[in-house]
């Protein structure tokens, strides 16, 4: 019987050994080679596939980089095409209607950006006004803080992101009514000089956190200070304490600064403890560490080469 | 495998996306900051775009982009009403831009109330994972320093910290009691014009009260507005006297006093009450060759 299928595979043999009935044999025979045939239809047809997603890869590729090249070569025309004009006003087709109101849209759009930067912009609402009081230190802009006021039946706060230890109840209540302006210039000084405190004491603990000994405390509205640094002078490192005091809500500079060192220290750095003291009251946090640090560079320059001594 | 192969493809694909987009913003960028359109040119195309589609019914509404237009100019004339800061010119050109960071160069021009400034200065814009930071640098104000002298000190030091926004905040709060001296000044003249005289006009920052009847004698208010680098603005009044000289080998002394008695009336009733007493003193007639028989009475006379 097996000699019967001799190019059948082994394992088919063996089975066509245990069968009684051939035309059983035949019929499983037939089954496994439709199974076999889908099996290797089914690969097939993956593979195509495969290839065919390849393919298509390829092709996006090609298509993006043509894409790219032709933008590139666009943008260096019209770069040469502005050296060129300088000024001239040389159109090589009259705008359309619609580029030049969209144009216009755009350029208001910008200009309207702008406003953000002069501290109070807003927003016209079917009720109101929401206005964006921006703030900053220095160059650097910090938070936002929102304020939606409806105008009907009276001017109201409906919603506001003004954090609670800012005293917006006590100004609105003084000024909303009477002058919205001023009620925004004064909220805006509040603002302003908190962002500017906690923009000082982040740039503390980030610039000079080598300095800084222990967790620098504050609260929330970042108008007390207290930390504790390191001074070096003459004698080796010594511990300072600060204590600080911003006693004016509207401004970013402390009105008590008390520096002190531990009881057993040198006279001289009383001294500086004095001085230090003062310095914070003149200057912001990180550019009084900054300049307590050139003070360092320059004594520690002096003990390496004191004046007078051969070069 | 093939997965690597696929991913090849698939990672330069979206480098080449992202390169694409960059580009087109720049030539979009470029094309719409090195564009000009007046005013006049604006209205006509406005009639234009109506005209086109008068007689169609497109599906994009025609008066969209109008409508859009009309709106944001009703935002920016309450913006500009509103904070008193209105923008003349603007120009701004890309000089960077990536993914993460725009830089751009801005040129603006407007006035604050009636201050006009000029304004250049870098954005630097950020992208970061939460929101966008915005830094200012190589920040250049010009303000005609002539007539605002007071405000040198703080335009250079605000210039040099690239504090864009106090620049903003302070000249605003300056540029109202500017307004307020004005309206002040103003007032008097019109209210006391033989008394009042204005010799640098409404603009300046002094006046000065002379009796027609007695020659020689001036009083001179002096009104500065002083604001500090931390763009932190307050009225600095005084006064000033000018005595001719028969008077001065008489006695002196009352009017030793008048500053010190200015100063104090400013604390104790304002600005405008204080200058209104004096000049009613200085029109009187009697008052100043009494004062200078009795010499307290100069303080007696506001009492």
């Amino acid at each position: 019987m097996t000699s019967a299928f001799p190019l059948l595979p082994k394992s088919w043999r063996e089975m066509e050994k245990g069968k009684s009935n051939s035309e059983d044999g035949v019929l499983a025979h037939l089954e496994r080679l439709e199974a076999q045939a889908r099996e290797s239809a089914l690969k097939q047809e993956e593979k195509e596939q495969q290839e065919q997603k390849l393919a298509g890869l390829k092709a996006r590729v090609q298509e993006l980089r043509a894409r790219r090249d032709e933008l590139r070569a666009k943008l260096e025309l019209q770069q040469k095409g502005l050296l060129e004009k300088e000024g001239v006003e040389t159109d090589k087709e009259q705008p359309s209607a619609r580029a030049v109101l969209e144009w216009k849209i755009r350029s208001m759009k910008d200009l309207l950006q702008l406003f953000y930067l002069t501290g109070i912009s807003g927003k016209l609402t079917k009720r109101g006004v929401c206005f964006c009081i921006s703030t900053a230190y220095e160059g650097t802009y910090l938070h936002s803080y929102y304020l939606d006021v409806l105008t009907k039946p009276e001017v109201q706060i409906q919603r506001h992101s003004v954090p609670t230890f800012i005293p917006l109840e006590q100004l609105a209540r003084k000024h909303l009514q009477t002058d919205i302006r001023r009620f925004l210039a004064v909220l805006s000084d509040h603002l302003n000089a908190y962002a500017g405190r906690r923009y000082q004491v982040d740039q503390l603990q980030e610039r000079f956190s080598d300095r800084l000994e222990g967790t620098l405390q504050r609260n929330s509205l970042c108008n007390l200070l207290v930390f504790h640094y390191n001074v070096s002078g003459h004698s080796g490192s010594f511990l300072f304490s600060a204590k600080l005091l911003y006693s004016d809500p509207c401004c970013s500079l402390p009105t008590e600064a008390i520096v002190s060192c531990t009881p057993n220290a040198p006279a001289e750095l009383a001294e500086m403890a004095a001085a230090h003291s003062e310095t914070f009251r003149r200057l912001a946090l990180h550019k009084a560490f900054d300049s307590f640090s050139k003070a360092e560079e320059t004594q520690d320059q002096a003990l390496i080469s004191p004046p007078g001594s051969p070069q | 495998m093939e997965n690597n192969v696929y991913k090849v493809y698939e990672d330069e694909i979206q480098l080449l996306e992202e390169e694409i987009k960059l580009l087109a913003e720049k030539y979009d960028d470029l094309k719409q900051e090195s564009t000009f359109y007046s005013d006049e040119e604006i209205l006509t195309s406005i009639k234009l775009f109506q005209k086109e589609f008068q007689g169609e019914s497109k599906g994009e509404c025609p008066s969209d982009l109008k409508a859009q237009l009309e709106s944001l100019e009703r935002e920016m004339s309450f913006l500009m009403k509103f904070t008193g800061i209105h923008f003349t010119s603007h120009s701004k050109k890309t000089l960077e831009k990536n993914e993460n960071r725009t830089v751009q160069k801005h040129r603006l021009s407007g006035n604050c109330h009636s201050l006009p400034f000029q304004l250049e200065f870098q954005l630097l814009e950020t992208q970061n994972k939460e929101n966008v930071s915005a830094v200012i640098t190589d920040f250049n104000i010009r303000m005609e320093s002539e007539e605002y002298s007071d405000l040198s000190k703080f335009v250079s030091s605000t210039e040099k910290h690239g504090n864009l926004l106090l620049f903003f905040r302070s000249l605003s709060s300056y540029a109202e009691w500017y307004e307020h001296r004005r309206c002040t000044f103003l007032h008097f003249k019109a209210k006391y014009p033989d008394v009042v005289a204005l010799p640098e006009g409404q603009l300046g920052d002094y006046m000065i009260l002379r009796n027609p009847k007695l020659p020689g004698f001036e009083l001179m208010i002096v009104w500065k507005i002083h604001i500090d680098e931390e763009g932190r603005t307050t009225p600095v009044l005084d006064l000033l006297t000018k005595v001719p000289e028969q008077v001065l080998e008489r006695k002196m002394a009352p009017f030793e006093n008048a500053p010190t008695c200015f100063r104090s009336m400013l604390l104790l009733f304002g600005i405008e009450t204080a200058i209104e007493n004096l000049i009613k003193v200085a029109g009187l007639e009697k008052s100043i060759p009494a004062l200078l028989t009795r010499g307290s009475n100069f303080k007696s006379t506001f009492n």
